[in-house]
């Protein structure tokens, strides 16, 4: 094997300052989102029954705005979707109390831990649609269901990981005991509570995710407003852009609230966390609440 | 009986952060090997040794300066021992030894393998042999293509005392039985002696600081007092080089 | 947990080792196991007495019945046309996203690009891609298999992304000392570095992957798992509801504990080895 002589080469030319734009993470998120525009308009002409994006956005303004659909139907957003978020606090309160009394007591006797944990497992991975379909048979259509959903569908989540939590501080509360006088407060304010706190918090973030797909799927099947019963109208009336227009506004809202909300607080509570240690099995919860 | 030609070599790397300096590897340097001898390219950490084995591998090309690496009028064929064994962990160890062949000569593979005494791990994974035996078949893999040059880079430096000392005495074996053309870089002054015909030292910044010939017969014994003897006057020249910047040390005996 | 557990006990002058076998600390725990079977069945049964049978929540007796009933029965035809459907949109989700997976991890622009939207992808809820299955292929068996593979095709492609980029460096510099070509290099170093993501992918989304396809069959399917519980929701007939789910869910879990995880460690024994170095 041999190698020619080669001399030094000049500096790389420098890259024009669109193109570094561009290739950025951020460009390139912000090209991806044009691209899928370009390409769903692409394929409504493939598929002429696909709304495609203008009649949408024109559809979302309409309905936002109070506007009339058609000279038939006027838009009507914020009251379904203040419902939905009322039917979704109220659901998501109750299954967030019962999954923290349940997981406390899983995570600190092992008796209760034998007794309930198969019990839990088996809840998580109910599908969130059966847990619909339940609650309709149970309560009929009503508020009922929708609020029952998405406590059902939030309470696994919150127990398991709050009884992961709980079993993670045993040995430091059973240290504390042991501790001297002065130490012990410190300890519970700087170890314990930061710890509990983080697996309470993911809990709750996974409990928001699930339980607003569960609530929509609920007002799917049995509700008499909001936005999941909003969605199934204009599916049922066959104009798919009002279905996709609320769709959108589902999918929009949870994003924006995880990965903006959400995340931010967890990252900045648990900024000293180091986020290996956590040891959340997240594959198998993001599995379930489909 | 590989030639290796080095001429004015330089390689430069470009600075780690923005606004730092490029990083001599290599500056300037220029030496030949020729015929069946074993050489040690020894240095401190920093020296270039390893960039050097890149380069004459092709795994990176140099700034400046021209390498040759020829076998009579062909380019020479490599065998290369790295750190760590490298054996790809999916394969079984005959089918490691295959694939750096041209051919699908198992007999010749099977021999080199007897001859590190591993045999009986024709089948296996190896994820199911220590480290020292990996680095076992690792050799055995290098001098299984029957190269022209061996390359090797600190190929005991991740094992312990006692596996090395072993893999220096099969390294010894198989090297006083094909005799090749051997290129080795360690930091190991000691290890050096024992091993090679020709020791090549490099400082740091990637110059040749010396050039020892070493005239004891092969194969050595580490515990030879003449081995000993060489040692510890090659060690001296190495203090010279890089005189230990603790203070108080001249007071020791 | 760990299968040993040593505890040194000093005594006075002298220190004992208390060792608990594995064989006893397996046993303790299938024993814990059993209990919490047994305390779920329990908590049922007393659920259903209290609200009255049938109706509400049917006892665990009853449900054991209809379960009987089903496998006796139709159930072995319909789980055949759910799995089908679930291999097809499997096979879908790995043809397309191993090699987006491939772009995804070669190449940080394309990585960045597709990130996004593979991200949004999973976020949708599976009623979207239930509910849009439906629209595009109507009552029909590809329905649940768009779906399916929708759901998997993220997981598949951002696995292998990670197991492109994962890919040992070291085993490629050595193949290039020793002269090794791009396609032998692609074929014994690549691919076997990313085939256990592939399966990886699989693993991960098939349980969330089955569910949506569950899904897309209760609205347009005439066979399958799905369609027999929204058939017998219809009918309001609770019992044959809920046993239906737990089979679904019962041959979910068994799918995904016993048969992925035992193929997968099957073809990457060697991985074991690994891990134990």
């Amino acid at each position: 094997m041999t190698a020619a002589p080669i001399s030094l080469g000049g500096p790389a030319p420098r890259q024009g300052r669109l193109h570094q734009v561009l290739t950025s993470p951020q460009g390139a998120q912000v090209t991806a989102i044009f691209v899928f525009v370009a390409l769903w308009q692409l394929v409504t002409l493939v598929a002429p029954r696909v709304p495609g994006p203008v009649d949408v956005t024109q559809f979302l303004y309409t309905e936002i705005t109070g506007g009339s659909h058609g000279g038939i139907v006027t838009g009507q957003f914020f009251e379904h979707f203040a419902i939905t978020l009322q039917r979704f606090s109220l659901g998501l309160l109750i299954g967030f109390t019962a999954g923290l009394l349940v997981g406390v007591v899983i995570g600190l006797s092992g008796l209760a831990r034998a007794l309930l944990n198969d019990t839990v497992l088996v809840l998580l991975t109910m599908p969130a649609f059966v847990w619909a379909f339940l609650t309709t048979m149970w309560f009929g259509i009503s508020w009922r269901a929708p609020v029952l959903t998405v406590a059902f569908t939030a309470f696994p989540f919150v127990a398991i990981n709050v009884a992961q939590g709980a079993r993670a501080i045993t040995p430091e509360l059973k240290n504390m005991s042991t501790a001297f006088e002065v130490g012990r407060t410190k300890r519970f304010r700087h170890l314990i509570v930061p710890a509990i706190t983080g697996y309470i918090f993911a809990g709750l973030r996974f409990a928001i995710i699930v339980g607003w797909n569960g609530i929509l799927l609920s007002e799917w099947f049995s509700g008499q407003a909001g936005v999941g019963f909003r969605t199934r109208y204009w599916f049922d009336a066959n104009r798919y852009r009002g279905f996709v227009g609320w769709v959108i506004v589902f999918i929009v809202f949870i994003v924006v609230l995880d990965r903006l909300v959400l995340n931010r607080l967890q990252a900045r509570a648990f900024r000293w966390r180091d986020p290996l240690q956590g040891e959340i099995d997240l594959s198998h919860q993001e599995q379930a609440g489909a | 009986m590989a030639r290796v030609a080095i001429q004015n070599l330089s390689k430069i790397f470009p600075p780690p952060q923005k606004g730092g300096d490029p990083v001599t590897a290599i500056g300037d340097i220029s030496f030949e090997v020729d015929g069946n001898v074993f050489v040690s390219i020894v240095g401190p950490s920093g020296c270039g040794k390893s960039t050097l084995l890149n380069i004459l591998s092709g795994v990176e090309t140099p700034t400046s300066g021209s390498v040759s690496v020829t076998e009579g009028s062909r380019p020479a064929r490599l065998g290369y021992v790295f750190q760590d064994a490298r054996l790809l962990p999916w394969r079984t160890v005959i089918d490691n030894m295959l694939y750096v062949r041209d051919d699908d000569r198992s007999e010749t593979a099977t021999r080199y393998l007897d001859m590190v005494g591993l045999g009986h791990t024709h089948d296996m994974f190896p994820g199911q042999l220590s480290g020292g035996m990996q680095q076992r078949v690792g050799i055995a893999r290098a001098f299984s293509v029957e190269p022209d040059l061996l390359l090797m880079d600190e190929p005991f430096s991740h094992l312990d005392a006692i596996t090395a000392r072993s893999l220096r005495d099969h390294l010894q074996a198989l090297w006083t039985a094909t005799r090749k053309t051997v290129l080795f870089v360690t930091h190991d002054v000691v290890e050096a002696v024992q091993l090679s015909d020709r020791i090549i030292v490099l400082a740091p910044g990637g110059r040749i600081f010396d050039d020892i010939g070493i005239e004891l017969p092969h194969p050595r014994r580490a515990a030879d007092p003449k081995v000993a003897t060489l040692q510890a006057e090659i060690l001296g020249r190495f203090e010279e080089m890089q005189p230990s910047t603790v203070t108080g040390l001249e007071s020791l005996g | 947990m760990t299968n040993t557990v040593a505890e040194s006990v000093s005594e006075g002058t002298g220190q004992a080792l208390v060792l608990r076998t594995a064989a006893g600390s397996r046993r303790r725990r299938y024993l814990a196991v059993g209990l919490g079977w047994l305390a779920f069945l329990a908590l049922w049964w007393a659920l259903s007495a209290v609200l009255g049978s049938e109706a509400r929540l049917p006892s665990p007796p009853r449900v054991y019945r209809e379960i009987v009933t089903i496998l006796q029965g139709d159930f072995w035809t319909q789980f055949w046309a759910s799995i089908i459907r679930v291999i097809a949109g499997f096979a879908a989700a790995v043809l397309i996203g191993t090699p987006l997976g491939f772009v995804m991890g070669r190449s940080k622009y394309w990585g960045n690009f597709l990130q996004a939207p593979v991200v949004v992808a999973g976020s949708i809820p599976g009623l979207t891609y239930a509910v849009m299955a439906f629209v595009v292929f109507g009552i029909s068996f590809w329905g649940p298999v768009l779906a399916v593979g929708l759901i998997a095709m993220p997981y598949v492609a951002i696995n292998v992304a990670e197991g492109v980029r994962g890919v040992d460096r070291g085993l490629i510099d050595m193949s290039t000392a020793y002269g090794r070509n791009q396609s032998q290099v692609f074929r014994h170093v690549v691919v076997p570095s990313v085939l256990p993501f592939v399966f990886a992918g699989v693993r991960l989304s098939f349980s969330l992957a089955w569910k949506v396809g569950t899904l897309t069959e209760v609205f347009g399917s005439s066979k399958g798992i799905g369609f027999q519980i929204r058939r017998n929701y219809q009918l309001f007939n609770m019992p044959a509801v809920i046993a239906w789910v737990l089979l679904f869910i019962v041959f979910m879990l068994l799918l995904e504990r016993l048969v992925l995880v035992r193929i997968e460690r099957r073809l990457f024994s060697w991985r074991q080895w690994e891990r134990d170095q």
